[in-house]
Order: structure tokens, then sequence, then C-alpha cells
């Protein structure tokens, strides 16, 4: 798109840069076929805008010779002929302007505006034209860094989703096989807790994709999720793993990303309870933190085991899943100092 | 031939259906059920079973730990939910490698194969044990060692020195001596190379345990340690520890 033509602001400009130069060509040829200045511009202004329109074309010029990937002597040729073409056109139509003012009452003697120091017009014609080519390249230049911008933009956004697409918490392989082989054994020892062990994975399946899809969600549905995770955890783990759930009233409608805590329940149960011989309790707590949100989720841990086994590649997930979706306004702390293994998360709170 | 054989896993469900895939096997006798790896140690000391079914991760001892402490003894079936331990298994010549949720047909397999390698009194290469407990590519963090039926997990940060000793390593802890059916050679692979140095063939030293080395004699030194402790440093072991400091 022509870049002067393409936004009307700018043809506007144009135009009356033309017009401009038009009035101040008219009171340097002033009192030449004796007229005066005012009537020199009736001729003059005119034949300064048709020009202006002339060295549009000087976009052709500029886009089949981009500067930073054309050879100096190249570009010295395009830019060269076809200024001179462009400025032996400004004489010729500027003594056919004359030329036809003359036939105009009042305006005769505009045909001697054109005739006298032809080489003297010729070069202002030239510098008007070179002008012209000038502000394109400029403008072509300011349209194409707007663009990059713009797209480096768009490569952003697009990362920052695809972060996020494969920061979004899934659901661990090996809890649906460790489900399966539980309810495997409660077939035939325990038929009925075999269907109620089914209808419990069922929904918390259904939920992780159907809250999963989702930007936001209720607080509320969240921890009910994790309350689901740990309701079929507790039937594969029987009394060693205890579960514990508080949640200051009036947070439910909190929303926060969905799954946001999945990986963190899994943490508490393969890196804590599943290493400890007796198991234990884990505790989730859910409360009101200046104007965010602070989630508490701390389990016991085997304290024989190396620091690296109690935390999974999950909570770096949470980590960066955090920063992506929040910035800086969400943190993420851990403390494993008395015998307790504590995940602190707050975030900014919307509703 | 009956065929005597212990269940492993720390999840009572996952014993149940061990046990009752079992059952449909009348050669098959379930001698013990275990929770943990010290308890199925300590049934292998003690029963002699043919057959383990071995789950892998469980607290304290994993499975591939418990079988370096018994595999010589034992052969193993791992049952397990992670796929991505079946290479290590063969490798350390497991008879089978049972993925969870499995089926009858799949058990009834892995039966097969274990019946035919005891008839066939295949033994044991024990060698292929030792480095069964070490992840891929990683140092150990931990050592086990059996005492009879009794087991001693030392990390490896409470470990001083480890002593050659005929078949075996001597391991110093803390100023206890445990005895591992081990070579230096296999113990040096499988410790942290920045943090334990073989100053010597009879001696690998944690560095952290060392205070100074004295030259000792005619062109040989000693290394002084934290307890006071000294341990010969060949010439060799001499430039390895200059290296790592």
């Amino acid at each position: 798109m022509q870049p002067i033509l393409a936004r009307g602001s700018r043809t506007l400009f144009y135009v009356a840069a033309c017009v401009a130069v038009g009035a101040l060509l008219s009171a340097a040829l002033a009192g030449r076929g004796g007229l005066g200045a005012l009537r020199t511009g009736v001729v003059v202004v005119p034949l300064a805008v048709l020009y202006g329109f002339v060295c549009l074309s000087s976009w052709y010029v500029c886009t089949a010779t981009p500067l930073k990937t054309t050879a100096a002597s190249v570009a010295f040729g395009n830019i060269g002929g076809s200024t001179v073409v462009a400025a032996a056109l400004w004489l010729a139509l500027g003594r056919a302007f004359g030329w036809a003012g003359a036939r105009v009452p009042g305006l005769a003697g505009a045909d001697r505006l054109f005739t006298q120091e032809p080489a003297l017009l010729f070069s202002a014609g030239a510098l008007m034209y070179l002008f012209s080519l000038a502000a394109h390249y400029v403008l072509m230049g300011v349209d194409e860094a707007r663009a990059a911008e713009q797209r480096a933009l768009e490569s952003q956004l697009a990362a920052r989703e695809a972060e996020l697409k494969t920061l979004r918490a899934q659901i661990e392989p090996h809890f649906l096989f460790n489900s399966l082989n539980s309810i495997s054994a409660l077939t035939t020892t325990d038929p009925v807790g075999a269907r109620r062990m089914c209808s419990l994975l069922g929904d918390f399946l259904r939920a992780t994709l159907r809250l999963g899809a989702r930007e936001r969600i209720p607080l509320a549905e969240e921890l009910a999720m994790v309350q689901q995770f740990f309701d079929i955890e507790r039937v594969r783990f029987g009394a060693r793993l205890c579960y514990e759930q508080t949640a200051e009233p009036g947070l439910d409608r909190l929303l926060v990303p969905p799954l946001l805590l999945q990986p963190l329940a899994e943490n508490a149960v393969n890196h804590g309870i599943a290493q400890m011989l007796d198991g234990g309790t884990v505790r989730l707590d859910a409360s009101r933190a200046g104007d965010g949100l602070r989630i508490v989720v701390e389990n016991p841990f085997d304290g024989d085991s190396p620091r690296s086994a109690r935390r999974g590649v999950g909570l770096e997930n949470v980590r960066r899943r955090l920063a992506t979706e929040f910035g800086g306004r969400a943190t993420l702390d851990v403390n494993d100092t008395d015998g307790r293994f504590r995940v602190t998360i707050t975030l900014p709170s919307a509703t | 031939m009956s065929l005597r054989t212990i269940i492993v896993d720390d999840e009572q469900l996952a014993r149940t259906v061990v046990r009752e895939c079992l059952a449909a096997h009348p050669d098959v006798e379930v001698v013990a059920e275990c929770a943990n790896g010290f308890e199925a140690v300590k049934a292998v000391a003690e029963l002699k079973p043919d057959l383990v079914f071995l789950d892998i991760q469980m607290p304290k001892l994993s499975g591939f730990e418990v079988l370096e402490l018994v595999g010589g003894e034992v052969n193993v079936i791992f049952v397990t939910a992670y796929d991505e331990y079946a290479l290590r298994a063969f490798e350390v010549h497991a008879v089978d490698y049972l993925l969870k949720p499995f089926s009858e047909e799949r058990l009834a397999e892995a039966l097969a194969r274990a019946r035919e390698r005891l008839a066939a009194r295949t033994p044991i290469p024990v060698g292929a044990l030792v480095a069964a407990a070490r992840p891929e590519g990683r140092p150990l963090h931990r050592v086990v060692v059996r005492d009879g039926s009794r087991v001693h997990v030392v990390p490896v940060d409470r470990l001083d020195y480890v002593e050659a000793q005929d078949d075996y390593v001597c391991l110093h802890t803390e100023g206890k001596r445990l005895l591992k059916e081990q070579t230096m050679a296999e113990a040096e692979a499988a410790l942290d190379p920045a943090r334990f140095v073989r100053i010597h063939r009879s001696y690998i030293l944690n560095i952290d345990r060392l205070v100074r080395v004295e030259p000792f004699g005619k062109d040989s030194r000693v290394a002084i340690l934290r307890d006071g402790t000294r341990l010969p440093v060949s010439k060799t072991g001499y430039a390895r520890l200059n290296e790592l400091l």
C-alpha cells in the first residue's frame, strides 16, 4: 500500500506540503512575465500539487530499491534515473501550465514563467522529487518497524499461549493406572466399593476435562476437585492417607486458574505420603491475604530421603504457570523446616 | 513342583490383586505378604521363597534396592504402574515385568517364565544386581546393606569411607562398620565421583571427612580424617585427590 495514500492524515499533510512548496516557488518566480506573486501562484500552486501526485510514483522506485539489500551503484542508478525523468516531466508540465495559463485572461505572460533558466527549474523539480522519495523511504521504514513490532507482540502472545498450554496441569497418568489397579482388586473383594471408585474416578476425570479447558474457575470448584482426587487416593492408600481441607468463608467465588493445585496434591501424595511407612495427613488451607488469596498445601515427608526426592517437576511447573499468568503478582514459597513440606501460593484475586 | 512366593507392595489392594490371581494356580503358595522393603528382605531371608512379586515405588526401600539385597537368592517379578523401569528391570535379570493393572493371562505368562527359570536352575548373576538400585546415570544417594534379615540404609553423606575386605567392601559410617557384598570397582562406580575418591587400592574416601594429607615414609602419604582415622594414600590416589580439590 502506498504509504502516503494509506492514511488520510498523511495524504492531507502531503498535499499541504505541495501547496506550501508551490507558494514558495510562486514567490521566487514572481515578476517573470510581468505577473505578481498572487497571479503566479494561480498557475504554480496547482502545478506543484499535480507534480506532488506525480512524485507519489517514487514509491515504486522505493519498493524496487530497498536500501538495505540493494547495491549502492544500482540504488544510485535507480534513484538518479527516476529523478531525471521526474524533473524533465516537471519542466514539461510547467511549460504546459504556462502555455495554458497565458490563454486565461489576466494571466497573460504566464508562458514565460518556465522558459527562463531551465537548469534552475530542472534542479527545483529534481529536489522536490528527491524530497518526496526521501519521505517515502522514511514512511516505509516507520510502517515496517510498526509491523515488526506488531509481529513480535503477536508471536510473544502466541508463545505465552503455548507455554500456558504446556504448563496447564495434566493428570499424572500413573494416578490412573494405580486407580485402575485398585478397581481391579475391588471387583471381587468389594464390588460396591469398586463401583463407587469407578464413579469417583469418572466424576474427577470429567471435572478435570470440563474445568481444565477454562481460563479461570471459582475456587470452590478447584477445591472440590482436589477433594475428589484425595477421595480416590484414599481408596488406594487406605489408612495411610488422611486429607484435611479448610477454607476461610467467602472465598468460594474467587477465580483461580483451573487445576493449579493438582500438581501440589499429586506431589504431596507421591513425594510425601507414599514415601512414608505409616503415611500421614495432607492439609490444604485457603485464606485471604491482603486483597489476594493464599493457599497452603502441606504434607509430612520422610526425613531420610534426599531433598531432591521431596519435590517433583510439578512444583516448578506451578511456579512457571503462576509467573506466566500473573507476572510478579503471584508467589510460590517452599518450606520444609519442621518436618512438614509446605508450599504456599499467593495470587491476586478476582471474582 | 510347588512355587513358594512372597507378595511385596505398599498398597493393600495391589497385594490383593496378585494374591487373587495366584489363587487360580494350585501349585503356587503365597507364604507372605509384605507392605514394605524391610519386611520383604526379612521374609526372603527367613522363608527362602522361590519367587517374589515386587512393587518398585515403595517407601524407604525401593523395589530395586530390595532386589539388590536379596536378588541373588530369589527370582523376582516386578509389578508396577511405571513402564519406564522395564529396561532396568531386565538388566538386573528380573523374570518379568507386570504393568498395573495386569490381566490374569499376563500373570500366568510371568509365572510360566518363572517356572522355566526355576526348572533350568539358571544361576542368578549377582554382579548385575549390584547396580540395580542406582538410577541410570545418576550417583547413589543412599547405600543399602543387609545384615542377615536386617537392612541398613546409609545416606551417602553419612558414609566416611569404604574399605576393601576380601570379597566384600566394608562401609564405615559414624563409627559403625557394615559389610556389603560388592567389589571396590562397583562401589566406586556407584558413588558420586565429585564427593568420593579412590585414594588407594583398598580405600574410597568421602572428601568431606578429609582434614589433611601428610607425607608418610618414603614417597607415600597418609590421609587424616576428621575423627583422627589415618588412611594410606597411593601415588595415583594422591593425584586423583589433587585433581578433585
